[in-house]
């Protein structure tokens, strides 16, 4: 089981959290295409390698972490707590 | 590398595969041939199906038998049937809930039911019915609602009771007072479990007659596109020339069509499975629990095959983890108390291509002839005759024919998604 | 080969005993003995035998029979991996018969055979063996198709295997968590000589051994080896750091050393699964020895030589009387001297090293003779065989090693450079050079373990925001670890003459041979196509000879031709361990015990239990219709809100407006996804200036709150709110009918009145005596009613003030069924039931909710253009023209065609208007008020059906506002 480097917890086990999938920026309603907003809702990178997603501290302290995760490995790079500026995204990973 | 078959010939005649000739190798002795050649790299193609598992290759094996197109390549990094077409539980059915679902499946089980006479190779289709358990109302609507969609297509299904249940599977804790009471079940009597090797060596033996070339250990590293369309793959064997290429590479399927620059509403999430040492025979069909995420049936070795949903994140790590097998063996026992002695022998993970509304993406894509046969997520082994027959169409006309067009790639850019959602969870 | 085998069977329970005199390392116990049964016949055993080694001491020497040709099978190895003792104890199946102690009072018996071990019907099998190649299922049985079934019946039944019960035996299981700094997988001399210096390094440790006793090889070597052995053994129990696990396994290494432990050692616990966080882990599996594949050898009599010395040394059984020894090793050579001081005769030795060795092995049901590669014939009953060994690297794989194979000491060897910081081995798996080399380092790799370990806990605690003294000692070298090199052995693995590579499959050598001649030509491919290596032992006796037969058929080199991977688990965990005891908790409201005693029954939602009626729903509906009944709505889920920017909040996740929400004024909302799909309903009242309380879905309530809580922290991190979820720090109870207002005013000190407390409005008092409710003045039954939310504790109270206050206006307690019911009635959809995971707003019928002028919401795109595109189906209310008949929920609607056009999504008798009343998700083209539809019930039978208003019972809502 993955251990997960929560800014806030410290190292805990990958099951206090829930996977809330990539984060990227949402489109503006105002202005978005149906294009553009499909591809935020459903489109993914899903790279084999890093990839920064969101991830919920659903059992500790109720965080939602930005996380940089090598889906190759499993391996954490780091975790930020989403509401910090390096985490640097403006919508939920999950909206759909 | 050298044609070991060198005596035969494109479109040769099976060396058949009976009771008989069995018996007169037996008796005789001497050797089988190849159920398929190794042949050199050709430097061009009519078509590159991408991916050795069971969709590549029904795809070459149908495109090669109906359509006439015989200079078929399919290629695979590793060993034919090494991703989920040799990973999966080998669960058949096609009790779907989307009408278009079912009549997918549908086919898929026909062509099933007759691939081994169509193959000369017994993939061991065992019609032992599916039942889906309810354990609350809200999946006894669901189970309702597939029934009805199911009778309305055709398609045997029906929700039966725990008595019947009982009587179907006497290891099953019917009694009310637990904490996941049986209330019901959808029962489908024509979905049981098949050999999964069997169909992919089948297809290949199938495909290899017809001329196709099996290529395994060739990755592809590129696929070349010129003016919006495809002109050949490089391949760590070299570059082929082909005016059509299939993506049939389930999990890693994103990173293919990338190579293209088509972008995917794919996500790649392992799946796990797992298998227990051998009992004597006790459970005939299959059996299936969403709300407890586990499915599991007895093969003709007597071992009990589980699996779940996905993992619970995106990942390509085929690790597996403790807490699958943790979590389905509680399952297991919550509904069959009995089998706590039973051992957990072996564990193992696939890479499933999950799209938004649990429906695959099968045909065109932006780039001309570039096709994709992706989007399986946890279903492409139920459906590779029929997709093989489909996309093999689809390659040959460069139209999808219609019992394909509900799942088309543009459906995501339009918001029309497939219905199947509803049902989802698991659904094996 | 004869139909009935003469073999040795039950019947030889009565031959003399092969028991010996007491050896310096034996295990057993000879002051008592134990009753069992094998076969139903009466045995006894010693403490400490295990039941095969009980048995060959009566001499028993066949234990099962083969799974495809049904053969006879004795010891070959004579210890857990032992395929030719499986056997069932009671109810319980595959037991490994060489490794299991015996019990008193144990019915033993042997597996696969019918209708006895002696008399085996199906070993007709062996006739037909040669028809049964490799791959033969799939070659036959495929015309004529309608036959299949009857063969596949066939097939089942020649399962070799244990059976179980339908009933639950006694076996108690459980799970445990560990957080020790290192683990050892392997308790022989490098595991022990490891754990001790990790634990004199301050680490704390836990060593894992397999079987039951430390020590390995040693246990059953000689003088010095014992004498070693009784050293470490001290060693170990000196070590107070150390934590030793007997008849224990470490079955798997997950992510960041998540490390799975099946631990059998414990009194009164079948078996427990220990998962433990190492923070390093020690493989020290020691060796496997690998059988030699020749024409006959499965017959019983055909061992290895760590089996021979095994039975001697740890049983005192004598495992024949006259011996031939293939050997190529030193271990070998010891098993010489072994069975010639247990007055075994060995009538030859043959030195592998010299090229000398065995083709063929000669008997029926037993060995009789052995065929050397000289063309010696010699009689024997006994063949011991030393030819090499093989490493058991599946941790170390499952750690992202991947074995390198060394043809100096043929055999796959761990490649260190691939091993992950937490992980390292030790021992025979690395090099075997000697017991004092190896424990030197070992002792070395338990240092430089626990040194490990010591970095990563400083790792994890800085990781922690606030750390305690996270710097590194200043003597924190890497220990230097001796080198350990694996001694040279020839390579032997097949003598070329056919015979059996996977025991417990029945695959033989020519199989592979056949299978890589078809064109399965890759070891994977072989694997799956002869099944070879999936059987109960995995592999581990298995694998390399399998490389090696079809490195020699591809013309490969066993490099080239590499190896299979080793998948967890290493060794067959039981389901219960895995299970552990059951824990599927569930949620209770603080009226359950009221709702018991009233009989209600009970229904599973979700995680709730809650009363779905207390005996007749429709009587409860027409109580509240006509008089006042009270429900339990304690799940209902409830979100406090507080600070200046709620209003913002609210606007962003419902599709409605709410900046203008006053002081004391409830509202429904609807929440969509981004793609428009409903996902949540529920009110919101605004208690105070800055002070809110949300009520959602029951079963959407943990949902919508990290649903809000994403929002807040990654979205709008600037905006003040703070949520706090306060489901259960309330019990909820809904008091609806025309004389719900008569009957809470009796308890509350609010003002009820209607100009005071209007419809949609929210106010705060005592109720019962008990201050801090919260009273909603909502209407989803249709009725008048209030909604009371009381501090969980005093639910109870609150409800049975309720009921004894309401007698004299027949107050009627109502469950979910009614309550369904009513709000069918009165049109209210239920999300996830008449919406589904695609159903957008405006199929929803919320139109006149759904807000497209404000600036922003969550979905609002998706619903612009749904109401552009205007062709989505409508959730419409349905009529059958016949009103006594109610289409069941999921009935199909069917367009002129015979197509689906829709389906119902709720349908119920209506007690208030005497007939079948419904909800219906309808195609755009039927859903107009009064279109004939035609619905296909489940029997078969189409119906006619009328669409209507969603709201069947008071369309004006004065019900609701009185």
């Amino acid at each position: 089981m993955m251990l997960l480097p929560c800014p806030w917890c410290g190292p805990r086990n990958s099951t206090e959290f829930r996977y809330v999938g990539e984060a990227g920026p949402r489109p503006d309603p105002a202005t978005v295409t149906p294009e553009q907003w499909r591809r935020y809702l459903y489109v993914h990178a899903n790279p084999c390698g890093p990839v920064r997603e969101t991830w919920y501290h659903r059992a500790g302290c109720r965080r939602y972490l930005s996380v940089e995760r090598d889906t190759a490995t499993n391996d954490v790079r780091s975790a930020v707590d989403t509401a910090s500026a390096a985490a640097a995204s403006s919508a939920p990973g999950d909206a759909r | 590398m050298t044609n070991n078959g060198s005596s035969r010939t494109n479109g040769h005649r099976l060396s058949g595969y009976s009771a008989w000739s069995l018996l007169r190798h037996g008796a005789v002795g001497g050797t089988w041939p190849r159920a398929w050649r190794e042949h050199d790299l050709e430097s061009s193609y009519d078509a590159v199906i991408i991916g050795g598992g069971v969709h590549g290759l029904a795809t070459a094996y149908y495109l090669a038998r109906d359509h006439g197109m015989r200079k078929v390549a399919v290629l695979d990094k590793a060993y034919i049937g090494s991703g989920g077409s040799g990973r999966n539980t080998a669960i058949l059915r096609s009790n779907y809930l989307t009408p278009e679902g079912v009549r997918f499946y549908d086919r898929s089980v026909k062509l099933y039911e007759h691939l081994a006479a169509d193959l000369n190779y017994n993939v061991m289709f065992s019609q032992r019915g599916h039942l889906t358990l309810a354990h609350n109302d809200a999946s006894l609507r669901t189970m309702h609602w597939r029934t009805e969609v199911n009778k309305l297509q055709g398609v045997d299904s029906e929700v039966i009771g725990p008595d019947r249940i009982k009587d179907l599977v006497p290891y099953l804790d019917t009694s009310p007072d637990t904490r996941y009471p049986i209330l019901g079940a959808l029962y489908h009597p024509p979905g049981g479990i098949v050999r999964h090797d069997a169909v992919v060596w089948g297809y290949a033996r199938g495909a290899d007659a017809h001329g196709v070339h099996i290529h395994q250990q060739t990755e592809v590293t590129g696929i070349d596109v010129s003016h919006g369309r495809v002109t050949g793959v490089q391949t760590s064997r070299g570059p082929i020339s082909t005016p059509v290429v299939l993506n049939a590479t389930a999990g890693w399927a994103t990173l293919i069509s990338d190579m293209a620059g088509v972008s995917m509403p794919v996500q790649t999430f392992p799946l796990q499975a797992a298998v227990t040492e051998p009992v004597r025979p006790f459970l005939d069909t299959v059996v299936v629990s969403g709300t407890l995420h586990v499915y599991v049936s007895q093969t003709d070795r007597g071992e009990l095959v589980f699996g779940a949903s996905v993992d619970p994140f995106a990942s390509y790590s085929m690790r597996g983890s403790l807490e699958f097998t943790e979590g389905i063996a509680g399952h297991v026992l919550e509904l069959m108390p009995a089998l706590h002695r039973m051992k957990l022998l072996r564990q193992w993970a696939g890479l499933c291509d999950m799209t938004p509304d649990y429906s695959p993406i099968m045909g065109p894509t932006p780039v001309e002839g570039f096709y994709v046969d992706v989007g399986w997520g946890t279903y492409g082994f139920k459906a590779g005759p029929v997709s093989g027959e489909a996309m093999a169409a689809t390659l040959a006309t460069g139209k999808p024919p219609e019992i394909i067009t509900a799942f088309g790639l543009d459906r995501f850019a339009d918001g029309r998604l497939v219905g199947e959602k509803g049902a989802a969870a698991v659904g094996h | 080969m004869s139909l009935l085998p003469t073999t040795r069977g039950p019947r030889e329970a009565a031959a003399p005993s092969a028991r010996l005199g007491p050896q310096p390392g034996e295990v057993i116990d000879r002051r008592r003995s134990i009753p069992f049964t094998w076969n139903g016949e009466p045995h006894t055993a010693h403490p400490g035998d295990t039941i095969t080694s009980a048995l060959a001491a009566a001499g028993v020497r066949v234990f099962a029979r083969s799974y495809k040709y049904h053969r006879p099978r004795g010891l070959l190895t004579a210890d857990y991996l032992d395929p030719g003792a499986f056997l069932q104890v009671g109810d319980e199946p595959n037991v490994r018969g060489a490794h299991r102690l015996v019990e008193a009072g144990m019915a033993v018996s042997s597996q696969n055979t019918w209708p006895s071990l002696r008399y085996d019907l199906k070993a007709v099998n062996q006739l037909a063996g040669r028809f049964l190649a490799t791959g033969f299922y799939y070659k036959t049985f495929i015309k004529p198709e309608p036959l299949w079934p009857l063969y596949e019946k066939v097939l089942r039944r020649f399962v070799h295997a244990g059976a179980i019960t339908p009933e639950r035996g006694a076996a108690v299981y459980d799970h445990r968590h560990a957080h020790p700094d290192v683990v050892v997988a392997g308790g022989g001399p490098a595991g022990m000589a490891a754990a001790v210096a990790a634990a004199r390094a301050g680490a704390s440790v836990m060593l894992v051994e397999e079987n039951h006793q430390l020590g390995g090889h040693l246990r059953w070597g000689d003088a010095a080896d014992l004498t070693a052995l009784a050293e470490l053994r001290a060693r170990v129990a000196a070590e107070p750091g150390i934590e030793v696990l007997l008849d224990s396994v470490v079955t798997g290494r997950y992510d960041d050393n998540w490390v799975g432990i099946a631990q059998r050692d414990l009194p009164g616990v079948t078996e427990r699964l220990i998962k433990a966080r190492a923070k390093t882990l020690i493989v020290a599996p020691g060796l496997i020895e690998r059988p030699y594949v020749f024409a006959g050898n499965d017959l019983p009599g055909v061992m290895l030589s760590t089996a021979v010395r095994r039975l001697i040394n740890l049983y005192a059984v004598r495992p024949g009387r006259r011996a031939v020894v293939m050997s190529a090793n030193p271990e070998g050579d010891l098993a010489v001297a072994d069975l010639e001081r247990a007055g075994v005769e060995v009538a030859a030795v043959l030195d592998a090293r010299d090229r000398k060795g065995v083709v063929r092995a000669h008997g029926r049901g037993g060995l009789r003779a052995v065929e050397t590669n000289e063309g010696r014939r010699i009689e024997a009953d006994l063949l011991v065989t030393a030819t090499g060994w093989t490493a058991p690297t599946s941790l170390l794989n499952q750690s992202g090693d991947r074995p390198i194979y060394d043809p100096r000491s043929a055999r796959f060897v761990p490649d260190p450079a691939r091993m992950p910081e937490n992980v390292l081995a030790a021992g025979e798996v690395v090099g075997d050079a000697g017991v004092e080399a190896i424990v030197e380092h070992a002792e070395a790799v338990g240092r430089e373990a626990a040194r490990r370990a010591g970095r990563i806990a400083r790792a994890w605690r800085a990781a922690t925001p606030a750390p305690a003294d996270t710097t590194d000692p200043s003597d924190d070298d890497p220990v230097t670890i001796p080198s350990l090199a694996p001694q040279p052995h020839p390579e032997l693995f097949a003598a070329g003459t056919g015979g059996f590579v996977d025991f417990c499959e029945d695959v033989s050598a020519k199989d592979i041979t056949t299978a890589v001649a078809e064109g399965y030509d890759s070891v994977e491919l072989v694997k799956r196509y002869t099944t070879v290596t999936m059987g109960p032992t995995q592999g581990k006796l298995e694998t390399v000879n399998a490389v090696a037969l079809v490195a020699a058929a591809t013309g490969r080199s066993i490099a080239e031709t590499g190896t299979t991977t080793w998948r967890p688990v290493y060794s067959p965990v039981t389901l219960g361990a895995l299970a552990g005891r059951p824990h599927e908790p569930v949620r209770y409201s603080p009226m359950q015990s009221w709702h018991e005693r009233h009989g209600a029954t009970p229904l599973v939602a979700g995680q709730w239990i809650r009363p779905e009626h207390y005996g007749d729903p429709a009587a409860e509906v027409r109580a509240v219709r006509t008089g006042v009944g009270i429900i339990d709505v304690t799940p209902i889920g409830k979100l406090d809100l507080q600070g200046p920017d709620v209003p913002q909040l609210l606007n962003l996740l419902y599709v409605n407006k709410w900046s203008k929400l006053g002081i004391g004024r409830v509202r429904y909302g609807v929440m969509c996804a981004e793609d428009g799909v409903v996902m949540d309903d529920g009110v919101t009242g605004r208690l105070g200036e800055d002070h809110y309380l949300m009520s959602t879905t029951s079963s959407g309530a943990a949902t919508v709150w990290e649903w809000v809580e994403n929002w807040l922290q990654t979205a709008h991190p600037d905006w003040r709110v703070h949520v706090t979820p306060v489901t259960t720090a309330y019990a909820s109870i809904n008091v609806a009918g025309p004389r719900s207002r008569e009957l809470l005013a009796r308890l509350t000190d609010v003002d009820l009145s209607a100009d005071a407390f209007g419809y949609m409005n929210v106010r705060t008092g005592a109720v019962a005596g008990v201050p801090d409710c919260v009273l909603w003045r909502i209407g989803f039954t249709g009725e008048l009613s209030y909604e009371i939310h009381v501090p969980a504790s005093y639910g109870l109270h609150v409800w049975e003030r309720l009921m004894a206050h309401g007698a004299d206006l027949g107050v009627q307690p109502f469950g979910v069924e009614a309550q369904r019911i009513l709000r069918l009635e009165k049109g209210h959809f239920i999300v996830g039931q008449d919406t589904d995971g695609l159903t957008q707003g405006f199929t929803a019928g919320i139109d006149g909710l759904i807000k497209l002028d404000k600036a922003d919401f969550v979905g609002l795109p998706e619903l612009a253009w749904q109401r552009e595109r205007d062709e989505h189906p409508h959730l419409v209310g349905l009529r059958p023209v016949d009103g006594s008949v109610v289409p069941p929920e999921a009935s199909q609607i069917l367009d002129r065609s015979g197509g689906i056009a829709g389906r119902v999504t709720s349908s119920r008798m209506s007690p208030t208007l005497g007939r079948a009343i419904g909800l219906a998700q309808i195609d755009r083209e039927l859903a107009a008020v009064g279109t004939r539809v035609t619905v296909r019930l489940p029997d078969g039978r189409d119906i006619t059906a009328e669409v209507t208003d969603t709201v069947h019972v008071d369309p004006e809502g004065e019900r609701q506002r009185v």
